[in-house]
């Protein structure tokens, strides 16, 4: 056979493996950085209907989240507010601003504003607001601080690897209660409260789902 | 008022996504949309058919595409928020809101709390306000939310086939009132359903005022009540009973299924099973006996049943007042000779009722002449049972002509215009009354329907009716309670209800349906006005409406007017056929003939769905030579009545009677009276929705008025043909296996603890172990390990372990869980073809098996032989057992291990859980679970129409958005491939426990994160009627789950495996009577268990068990 094939094809297998396996490792690398939701979800931050600035109504101005998003610890779905609600000051305030036209005219010919949805989960996956927040887990946790963004900002995966990385330690995340919705605050743990994060733990008996059921119906 | 402002005003036209029915408003005007409606309706009826509604599709798709691709980026399709514009008071987004409402049925209303979804009603429950019924709802009840989204149903007001708009339909009923208001109503007809709507009741009697000369008739199709005329001619008032079944503990029914068809079947389920469950040794249980020709759900749960015709029910009542009451002898023994009965069984039941004077009960069903109802009052009399177990209410009558009269009327020439309110005559009225021909020989007629029916098509103009969900009114349950129709939604085709009809007709200054019903509750209750209708709203009842309790005097004498003629004996024979028209368990009278939950259902004795069939005796199955011979296997019963895997190729026959003909499939039924052939109505529809097409046949067309319950005279004859019945349990017999544990009440008192010694379990060491045995339900869970198995689950160390118990003995198979389960679950329907292929999704269904105690040690050795024994027989007279079974949650789960993608596995409170989007459809859990109660997908159910499901890809994809919403958003739906089944109604525990542990952190003690007792309520428990199924937390020692499971007569289903289902059953307890010539000391049931079993001895106990001898049998 040695006619046939020149000597250097002996290394042929050795050079395809390989070759295969640097392709393999590339194409690996690149799902993982590309395909994965920490690349194709963080970061976004479409244009909304109303350039709402949360930076300077929270900063500035002082609301809190709940002002807005008043359900939140009701409900599993955290209200985005009507545009009723805008108008509680806009009626007095910037009553002539050309940003706010979406939020004048919605509000006078009852069609809703479509607000760009930022944060979604799966249909298949049950995330519930109000469990979370009445249990100390704070805002920012998901997303990130929304009190210093002029633009809403997807910061975090959202995967399932992400809230099973909290499942599995609540105490590192866990804030306390009067902390929820102070979005400059951090957990009990990282204030070098690891003793009252697991006293949180045990009290509050915090367990929370591991399994499917948790988020899946 | 308050109430009506919670539904937001249908704004004009949402910017995006999917548009409800506020786009159809405007979609009806578009020009496209308008000229296909004109074109349609030419045809009538049919107008909703395959293409149009592809079309259909095709409008809504264009309009709301914009939503979804638009603006589209390369990450990921944008999606939007829409938030309300305004607040809607009390709406809070993702959360469900309750309202009180109540579904009109004849003169029993349902109450129910309907769950809204913004505004978009997804779930009925009953309303526990409502003391007698605790919250329970009916199989069809739960079905009727199905109609509301039901695309075929009428979309728009025609007349002539041109579309009217709401305005044009408030001119037409006006111009009627004016036409004949000179006239006084001279040659105005009105046809309406029978209702005890106190609303209707006010606006007829103003009509009568106003229009004097106006005929108002009602029909209904169905009786479900004690004929009036029996009642006055008996207590010289119109009254009606009201039985009390919890006081009763002999009770006797005279052909009457007051635990199904009669009314008030709900309060008489649920009381009957306070009077059935026996918790305790000491507890007392009620008896009863059935008389009757059908085998019905009531006959299922008789402790001794007497086959007999329906006709013959009468010489049976008449027999027993004469042994009761010897002075009635005289009048009525020629009525008493009319029927042979064993003289043994009328003495010994006799004597029975006779000892429990004041707890006895005689119940005649609603179809039976009054002389049965005047013999069962006489008999209550006598059994001291008025104020006892059962009361008197005093009623007033519908002032109404029937639709004899009306049809006089017309045959008369004097109707000009006739009105139809509902009903659907066309395909109901009795068959001797033409009524088809005498409709159209009516000049004008308006008919108000709920789909484009029958009657429609032969009527002028058709004005579309409001579903109960959508309209305002008020109705009342079948003890009077008044109840409010409140609703859920707007109309979401313009829909009208009677009394607006009615209140525009006659001209009223606001014919708003709200302002009637108004007006009417705030002159009942009294006191301030707008307080009164608040709470009416807000309750769901009115406190103190119902029919006031009249005490009543049994007058013999008058009594004894009713039996002046001279009976005659019917003898029946295979050419003498007594006919017997049946309320079907799910079509009631046939306007459900488009539900396609309600079809796929399977019906709770025969267990075929999408049909109906003629039901034959056994023993006239062999005499029409329908019964092949020579089968081999016998115990399952497969052969004897042609069973191919689910499909049930039955005869058709041509059944006639009084000259009128109509073909069927005849299925045979053990348990009929041998020469009675039951026929249930509903069926057949010619005019409906793609649902109800091509389902059974009517039975109408071969009813009269004269015999509407029962006719004598019929024959069938062979056409030669066959037909496939989807019939989804062509298993009949328990095969003498220990499914369903059952036992007498007195075995039952000497050893409360029977179940255990039957079954594998009975013969071997516990498979808990020594230690496991001594250990309760909840320590079991958490305590005892799980095998050595290699494969890990979950430990069980949630707050809370989740099981189940289900009581076989006052499971009366209703179904109504089945229905509950489909709702709320977003489960779908797979259509007839798929279900005879055995693909039903249900995950809950009802085992029905008949024993007749003649399976015997043989019957395998059958299959070698042909050497004929009992069990080639199919059973006659059988006892039947029923037994729910869904997913049980094993604790050591067969499924879970050969799931090779862990899509099912435990969680930590004990849940086999099933994570859809992990499923690759492998059905290996299917194949390796015990009970089969895996469901797979095996089309796109939700996304393909049932109808073209095999052109896969290639076929039209996606529903129409009206059936998207009645979904349940807490649920998902799940796709083409994917396993499904029961988890306990998983999203119910996570929201309860999610509503607890937040209301607790917000009432600062957020460590309480145990869901109390009853918080939660599975779907199926929630409805069931005679609460049958416990659902809880089994760490709980106090919880009801817990306590059921404590007593003696639990198993497990199929214990023996090492499964530990969560899931167990309480066995079945029966009452017989030994001095009943046909006591049996056992169940048959139990016969069969030790004949097969135990071929040497009839006893079975462990006391001085001889293995050695029950070798034989093989275990």
């Amino acid at each position: 056979m040695s006619k046939l094939f020149p000597k250097s094809v002996n290394k042929l297998p050795l050079q395809i493996v390989i070759y295969v396996g640097v392709l393999a490792a590339i194409a690996t690398a690149g799902v993982t950085y590309y395909m994965t939701p920490k690349y194709t979800r963080v970061g976004y931050a479409p244009l909304q209907p109303v350039p709402f600035s949360h930076a300077k109504h929270v900063q500035e101005i002082g609301l809190d989240c709940r002002y807005c998003h008043s359900n939140v610890d009701k409900s599993g779905h955290s209200n985005v507010p009507n545009s009723q609600t805008c108008m509680n000051c806009h009626s007095m305030i910037k009553t002539t601003s050309p940003l706010l036209a979406p939020i004048r005219d919605s509000y006078a010919t009852g069609k809703p504003v479509p607000w760009v949805w930022i944060h979604q989960t799966p249909d298949y996956a049950y995330f519930n607001h109000a469990i979370h927040v009445n249990r100390g887990i704070s805002c920012v946790e998901c997303h990130g601080t929304v009190n210093k963004m002029d633009t809403v900002t997807h910061m975090q995966p959202l995967s399932m690897g992400f809230c099973i990385d909290c499942h599995r330690d609540p105490a590192a995340r866990l804030r306390d209660p009067k902390d929820v919705f102070n979005l400059d605050s951090k957990p009990l743990a990282e204030q070098g409260r690891a003793a009252d994060a697991a006293k949180f733990v045990h009290d509050w008996k915090v367990k929370p789902p591991q399994s499917c059921s948790g988020c899946h119906r | 008022m308050k109430r009506q402002v919670e539904h937001p005003a249908p704004s004009e036209r949402e910017l995006t996504g999917p548009r409800y029915w506020r786009s159809l408003d405007e979609l009806a005007a578009t020009p496209g949309f308008k000229a296909q409606l004109e074109r349609e309706f030419p045809d009538g009826a049919a107008e909703m058919s395959g293409t149009d509604r592809r079309h259909f599709m095709k409008i809504m798709a264009a309009s709301f595409a914009l939503g979804g691709v638009g603006l589209a980026g390369c990450r990921r399709p944008e999606k939007f928020i829409l938030p309300y514009a305004k607040n809607v008071e009390g709406v809070i987004p993702g959360l469900p809101q309750y309202y009180a409402t109540a579904m009109p049925l004849r003169k029993g209303a349902i109450p129910l709390l309907a769950e809204t979804h913004q505004g978009r009603p997804t779930k009925l429950e009953g309303n526990p306000t409502y003391a007698p019924y605790g919250g329970a709802t009916s199989l069809i009840a739960q079905a009727s939310i199905l109609d509301l989204y039901d695309p075929d149903r009428a979309t728009a007001h025609t007349k002539g086939g041109a579309v009217l708009d709401a305005n044009a339909v408030n001119d037409l009923l006006a111009n009627i009132g004016k036409t004949y208001g000179p006239g006084g109503g001279a040659g105005l007809a009105f046809l309406a359903d029978e209702s005890n709507s106190p609303t209707r009741a006010r606006l007829v009697k103003g009509l009568k005022q106003k229009l004097p000369k106006a005929l108002w008739a009602e029909y209904e199709p169905l009786q479900d009540e004690a004929p009036v005329q029996a009642a006055i001619a008996c207590f010289g008032s119109a009254v009606k009973p009201v039985y009390r079944f919890a006081k009763a503990r002999r009770i006797l029914s005279l052909d009457a299924d007051f635990l199904s068809a009669e009314s008030n079947s709900l309060g008489n389920a649920r009381e009957f099973a306070k009077g059935r469950r026996v918790t305790k040794k000491t507890d007392e249980m009620n008896r009863l006996y059935v008389a009757e020709s059908h085998l019905t759900l009531t006959g299922s749960m008789a402790d001794h049943r007497l086959r007999l015709p329906s006709s013959h029910i009468l010489g049976l009542a008449a027999s027993l007042l004469i042994e009761l009451y010897p002075q009635a002898k005289e009048q009525l023994t020629p009525y008493a000779a009319t029927a042979t009965v064993d003289p043994k069984w009328i003495a010994a039941c006799a004597a029975d009722l006779a000892e429990n004077k004041g707890a006895a009960l005689v119940v005649a069903g609603a179809h039976q002449p009054p002389e049965v109802h005047a013999v069962a009052y006489g008999l209550n009399r006598i059994l001291e049972a008025f104020g006892n177990t059962v009361d008197f209410v005093s009623i007033t009558p519908a002032a109404a002509a029937s639709i004899g009269d009306l049809a006089n009327a017309i045959k008369a020439g004097s109707v000009k215009t006739l009105v139809i309110l509902g009903g659907n005559p066309v395909y109901n009225a009795p068959a001797d009354l033409d009524w088809a021909s005498l409709q159209k020989s009516v000049g004008d007629v308006v008919r108000v329907g709920y789909y484009a029916d029958e009657t429609s098509a032969l009527a002028g103009t058709h004005l579309a009716a409001a579903h109960y969900l959508e309209s305002w009114g008020d109705a009342r349950t079948a003890d009077g309670t008044v109840v409010p129709v409140q609703p859920m939604i707007l109309p979401l085709f313009g829909g009208l209800t009677d009394s607006e009809v009615i209140a525009r007709i006659i001209q009223l200054s606001k014919p708003d349906p709200y302002v009637l019903v108004s007006e009417t509750i705030t002159a009942l209750a009294g006191g301030d006005p707008e307080k009164a209708m608040r709470r009416f709203l807000h309750d769901g009842v009115l406190a103190g409406s119902a029919y006031p309790v009249t005490s009543v005097e049994f007058d013999a004498r008058s009594a004894a007017r009713l039996f002046r003629g001279s009976p005659s004996t019917q003898t029946f024979s295979a050419k003498n056929l007594e006919v017997r028209f049946v309320t079907d368990h799910k079509m009631d009278d046939g306007r459900f003939a488009n539900n396609g939950w309600l079809h796929e259902c399977p019906d709770p004795i025969t267990k075929i769905s999408w049909d109906n069939a003629i039901l034959v005796s056994p023993k006239l199955a062999k005499e029409l030579g329908i019964v092949p011979h020579g089968s081999a296997i016998q115990v399952a019963r497969k052969e004897e009545n042609d069973f191919t895997i689910g499909k049930e190729n039955a005869h058709v026959f041509e059944l006639t009677v009084g000259g009128r003909k109509l073909r069927g499939p005849v299925h045979i039924q053990p348990g009929l009276a041998n020469y009675t052939v039951v026929v249930p109505l509903g069926y057949g529809r010619t005019a409906t929705g793609h649902v109800g097409r091509n389902a059974g046949f009517n039975a109408y067309s071969i009813r009269t008025a004269a015999a509407s319950g029962f006719a004598a005279g019929g024959s069938l004859t062979d056409t030669g043909t066959r037909a496939l019945l989807a019939n989804t349990q062509e298993h009949w017999s328990m095969e003498g296996r220990d499914l369903v544990r059952e036992a007498n009440l007195d075995e039952y008192q000497k050893n409360p603890a029977y179940v255990k010694g039957i079954g594998m379990e009975s013969h071997s060491p516990s498979v808990l172990g020594v230690e496991g045995e001594k250990m309760s339900p909840a320590e079991r869970a958490s305590k005892l390990p799980r095998g050595g198995s290699m494969y890990k689950t979950p430990e069980f160390d949630g707050h809370h372990q989740w099981g189940m118990s289900i009581d076989l003995n006052t499971c009366i198979g209703c179904n109504a869980c089945v229905v509950a389960c489909q709702a709320e679950n977003n489960i779908p329907i797979v259509g007839k073809d798929q279900v005879m292929r055995g693909r039903e999704m249900h995950w809950i269904r009802i085992d029905r098996y008949y024993s007749d105690g003649k399976a015997d040690a043989r019957a395998m050795a059958d299959l070698f032989s042909n050497v004929a024994s009992g069990n080639r027989e199919i059973p006659e007279d059988p006892q039947i057992s029923l037994q729910p079974v869904a997913c049980a949650q094993c604790e050591l789960a067969p499924c879970e291990v050969v799931c090779p993608v862990n899509a099912t596995v435990h969680d930590e409170e004990g849940l086999n859980t099933m994570a859809y989007n992990r499923c690759i459809g492998t059905r290996y859990c299917a194949n390796n679970c015990p009970y089969k109660v895996r469901r797979f997908n095996f089309f796109d159910w939700n996304q393909r129409r049932l109808d073209n499901l095999y052109l896969s890809q290639l076929g039209p994809k996606g529903v129409p958005d009206l059936v998207q919403m009645v979904k349940n958003p807490e649920v998902s739906i799940r796709m083409r491939g994917v396993m499904e089944k029961c988890t306990y109604c998983v999203q119910r525990i996570q929201n309860g426990k999610i509503q607890h542990k937040v209301k607790m952190a917000q009432a600062g003690r957020p460590g309480e994160v145990e869901v109390p007792d009853g918080t939660i309520k599975v779907a199926c428990q929630q409805v069931c009627p005679v609460e049958a199924i416990e659902f809880g937390n089994i760490l709980d020692p106090k919880s009801r789950v817990s306590q059921a499971k404590a007593r003696e007569q639990d198993y497990a289903l199929l214990g023996y495996l090492n499964i530990r289902p969560r899931t167990t059953y309480l066995g079945r307890l029966r009452n017989p009577n030994p001095k009943m010539p046909d006591y049996g000391a056992l169940p048959l049931s139990r016969v069969e268990y030790n004949a097969k079993n135990h071929p040497a001895h009839d006893d079975h106990g462990h006391a001085g068990h001889d293995h050695g001898a029950a070798k034989k049998g093989g275990h």
